[in-house]
């Protein structure tokens, strides 16, 4: 499995929620893609230097496409918003280390907050013989996006909202934190924002239960040479910087500086 | 038609050579293009210990150019001597192994420790604190320029090139000071001090508060301070900053370079350095001429 340098056709670009668009391009390497692996994007304007990170959020074999799923946040993911469909874009995929449950286990929970649940539906696409159940959490109605997504990917996919706007009412991780317990997942695999690895942490200090989460860092060149998007991870009772986007973003979060 | 050029004894097949700091130690980009297509590759940059860099963010973008922070995170001399000088030297490509110092002492030390390397030559990073000095970087006075020189110089046995910092009131001063040092050629510019704030917060961006500024935006300043540098030393120049494309080498060329490094660009575009190589030299052999002609044939007015 290698990385490359690729030209990619854009599909589709299309608002999904408030500020949140899924964008579908086409190719060449699907059969590489591994969930929680990401894709480095070139903007079409000379104003932003670097490319943006985008994590594989779903892939399609037959038509030979992955999707991204972004929110407007800034000048690159506006700048995104705005291209056409037969635009063709500069990416280099798939990068970083990605997760593979297959064959490891035979339930696994798959938690996302935010935009982090983007990640998700390509680490469940990729988990073939795997029972999949999902937890995601959203502030509001508006914001909640990829469900129909994983409802078809998944055994069982729970919502929650901050506000109580739309599914249940509270933070996913409280939500989810009971039923890993008392559902018999053997892993459990979780994208979102920092604050939400910290309560899964404190939540499952006395679980036996290998817990992976998705990193995010400013990065530069995505490959590993630069070493702009470090993360602290401890390793043999040994704490050192590891890159985001070669060593990670998948870590196991019993390794993960919090 | 020729490409070739020699800094201080040293052949590179072209005048394409990747900036320290911006490629690793090559493995990652071997991915991309394989390493001989570049006439040299510059190392991240070598302290003595190993370093763990600054924490994140170490990155921060600004209309056409980036800061960055790394803070020199690298796996320390003896590591690259054991692992990655090995490997590099299997690759038909120069290798300059760059080196950085927080006392004179640590200069003195990778000098020698260099000597052991496969690398063919030594870049100076003297942009770094000097932690005896008050923290004053070795690169900003030229009689600190001249003395951290000359004390590698006395010690290494292959030729020693000084990356001069564009901080500075007088470059072509600090130039010459590396030349009265020993210096066997000079590369400029190293990044220039920056900083990148976020208004809502009121905060930097970077963690380290401030960074070194390069990519696109800087180019116009490094082409001066060349120029500045070719009329002020007979040593061979090594020039850099904000290069994306062939004609932006031609342009250091004409300014006084005899080679070009390639930075920030490899993030930009992977196969960076390696389409700039290919495009010199089509345009090259269009032309039918040898690159070091155009070594400082800028003709200016007046």
């Amino acid at each position: 499995m290698s990385i490359r340098e690729t030209s990619c056709t854009v599909l589709s670009n299309k608002a999904v929620a408030d500020g949140i668009f899924e964008m579908e391009l086409s190719t060449d390497r699907v059969d590489d893609i591994l969930g929680g692996q990401f894709v480095n994007i070139k903007l079409p304007t000379s104003d932003t230097l670097l490319r943006r990170p985008f994590c594989l959020c779903d892939f399609d074999e037959r038509r030979k496409s992955f999707t991204i799923c972004y929110a407007v946040v800034g000048k690159g993911t506006e700048t995104l918003s705005h291209v056409k469909t037969g635009e063709v874009l500069k990416a280099t995929l798939p990068l970083g280390n990605g997760w593979d449950p297959r064959g490891k286990y035979s339930k696994i929970m798959l938690v996302g907050g935010g935009m982090g649940s983007a990640v998700l539906p390509a680490v469940a696409r990729r988990s073939e013989g795997v029972d999949c159940v999902c937890y995601l959490g959203f502030a509001d109605k508006s914001k909640a996006v990829l469900e129909d997504r994983l409802r078809s990917l998944c055994s069982e996919v729970v919502v929650a909202t901050d506000n109580g706007s739309y599914g249940r009412k509270g933070f996913v991780t409280d939500v989810a934190k009971e039923d890993i317990i008392k559902s018999g997942v053997e892993a459990v695999f979780c994208c979102g924002p920092e604050v939400m690895y910290k309560a899964l942490k404190r939540a499952l200090a006395d679980v036996d239960i290998p817990v992976y989460i998705s990193l995010e860092q400013r990065m530069g060149c995505g490959i590993g040479a630069c070493l702009v998007c470090n993360c602290m991870i401890e390793r043999d009772g040994k704490q050192g910087y590891y890159r985001v986007c070669k060593d990670g973003p998948v870590f196991k979060l019993s390794e993960v500086v919090l | 038609m020729n490409l070739k050029v020699n800094i201080a004894g040293v052949e590179f097949k072209n005048p394409i050579i990747t900036a320290s700091g911006t490629f690793g130690f090559g493995k990652e980009y071997s991915q991309f293009y394989p390493l001989s297509a570049l006439g040299g590759i510059c190392t991240k940059g070598l302290t003595l210990n190993p370093k763990l860099g600054n924490p994140p963010p170490r990155i921060a973008e600004t209309r056409s150019g980036i800061i960055n922070s790394v803070g020199l995170q690298n796996p320390g001399i003896d590591h690259y001597l054991a692992e990655d000088d090995v490997r590099l030297a299997k690759e038909d490509v120069v290798v300059i192994a760059n080196v950085a110092g927080a006392c004179l002492e640590d200069y003195i030390a990778m000098g020698e420790k260099i000597n052991e390397s496969k690398a063919q030559m030594v870049e100076l990073n003297i942009s770094c604190p000097n932690v005896k000095a008050g923290g004053m970087a070795f690169g900003i006075l030229p009689e600190s320029v001249e003395r951290v020189t000359r004390a590698v110089k006395d010690v290494c046995k292959k030729p020693v090139i000084t990356k001069l910092s564009p901080n500075v009131s007088c470059i072509a001063d600090n130039a010459r000071a590396a030349e009265a040092g020993g210096a066997d050629g000079i590369s400029l510019i190293n990044t220039l001090s920056a900083m990148a704030i976020n208004y809502k917060t009121r905060r930097p961006i970077l963690y380290n508060n401030h960074g070194g500024l390069s990519g696109a935006c800087v180019k116009p300043v490094a082409l001066k301070m060349v120029w500045d540098c070719f009329n002020a030393v007979k040593i061979p120049i090594i020039g850099m900053g904000g290069v994306q494309s062939y004609t932006d080498v031609l342009e250091f060329m004409i300014c006084g370079a005899r080679a070009v490094q390639v930075g920030t660009y490899n993030f930009t575009e992977p196969m960076g350095a390696y389409n700039i190589v290919k495009d010199l030299e089509e345009y090259v052999k269009a032309q039918d001429m040898d690159v070091n002609d155009l070594v400082g044939s800028l003709i200016v007015n007046g």
